[in-house]
């Protein structure tokens, strides 16, 4: 039985084919890859800055902690735990946390009716005290 | 059909450990991928979950890229010929085209034009398949490597290029698999390429006229 085969080796206008075709592959896959990594690189850059910016600004600031801020410990002096400094005192968890879910309703009517008083508040002895904590 | 005896080899040992690598990888990548798409769990599943999927898909998507560059790179020589056998579109190729090379039931044709080691069909196929995996490729790294960094219109962009290349590569490839292994006038290449290389050199007289007055003189 014959067996025919193709010739090894390459003409001239098949290497210049074949060449072109890897070199057109190339530069447009390299094109895409310069803009990937420019663009890579630029965002790597705005989030350095933008830290190094918020770090910058947070140390310029007098009061760092809201805990140590003056006005909130007035404010929780005066109004939310009145005579003492406690941290989740009722009115402030009322006033102060998020309503959510089966809370709605209530907060709702709350709303409506300035007088209205909620059912389930926690108690004041439940709560924590910054200054005296529970034993 | 003429009468000549003997068989020809029409794909190298490299050429189908090639075709192989990349049809199973592309039949990964492209179950993974549709899994993703459409969500569907079945598919995560086979892949030991969606997190694993995406990973077996990234890294198919790698060897879809190094199993046809080694091969150039190691066989250049035949990429060559390759790209210039269906860079080369003849008269005959057109006047092929205007015939569907007689596959098509309602077209009759009388005597099919000669045709080179592709048919005009496949010289298309050849060209649609090169560039449709260009897009993917690139249009893949994006997602997977640069997706917090480049504008997010970029990234959609990417993806629905990547997503529709993708279907039209997966349609061609049904197309490819019906002519190469279903239909009765053609499934003789499937063990060209799915085996030994060999077809009949009587087939290749008939479907490749061009090329085999080139291996017939040269041999």
């Amino acid at each position: 039985m014959k067996l025919f085969h193709e010739n090894e080796g390459i003409t001239r206008r098949q290497f210049f084919k074949g060449a072109g075709m890897l070199t057109v592959a190339a530069v447009i896959s390299g094109i895409f890859a310069k803009f990937g990594f420019d663009v890579f690189a630029a965002s790597d850059d705005y989030i350095t800055q933008r830290v190094a910016g918020l770090y910058t600004l947070d140390e310029s600031m007098a009061i760092r902690k809201s805990h140590e801020n003056p006005e909130i410990i007035q404010i929780y002096k005066d109004f939310l735990s009145p005579g003492k400094l406690v941290c989740v005192s009722p009115k402030a968890h009322h006033l102060l946390h998020t309503k959510y879910g089966q809370d709605i309703p209530g907060f709702i009517a709350e709303l409506k009716n300035p007088h209205y008083v909620p059912e389930a508040e926690p108690a004041a002895n439940e709560e924590t005290s910054a200054e005296e904590p529970a034993a | 059909m003429s009468n000549v005896n003997g068989k020809v080899l029409k794909h190298g040992t490299q050429t189908r450990t090639m075709h192989w690598i990349h049809l199973l990888a592309f039949i990964i990548l492209g179950l993974t991928g549709i899994g993703f798409y459409w969500d569907i769990g079945g598919i995560a599943s086979i892949f030991g979950g969606e997190a694993n999927a995406s990973l077996v898909h990234r890294w198919t998507g790698v060897v879809f890229i190094v199993g046809p560059l080694l091969y150039i790179l190691l066989n250049f020589d035949r990429f060559s010929r390759f790209i210039d056998t269906i860079s080369h579109f003849s008269k005959d190729d057109f006047a092929w085209l205007k015939v569907m090379g007689g596959y098509l039931p309602f077209l009759k044709v009388d005597e099919v034009p000669a045709q080179d080691k592709y048919n005009a069909g496949q010289k298309i196929l050849g060209w649609l398949i090169i560039i449709g995996c260009l897009l993917v490729i690139l249009t893949g790294f994006p997602m997977w490597l640069w997706r917090h960094s480049v504008p997010a219109v970029f990234l959609a962009f990417c993806y629905d290029v990547h997503f529709w290349t993708a279907i039209v590569l997966i349609l061609l490839v049904l197309g490819h698999f019906f002519l190469a292994a279903i239909h009765p006038k053609s499934r003789v290449e499937f063990s060209s390429m799915m085996l030994d290389g060999y077809i009949d050199a009587e087939i290749t007289a008939h479907h490749n006229a061009k090329w085999f007055a080139e291996l017939k003189e040269s041999s």
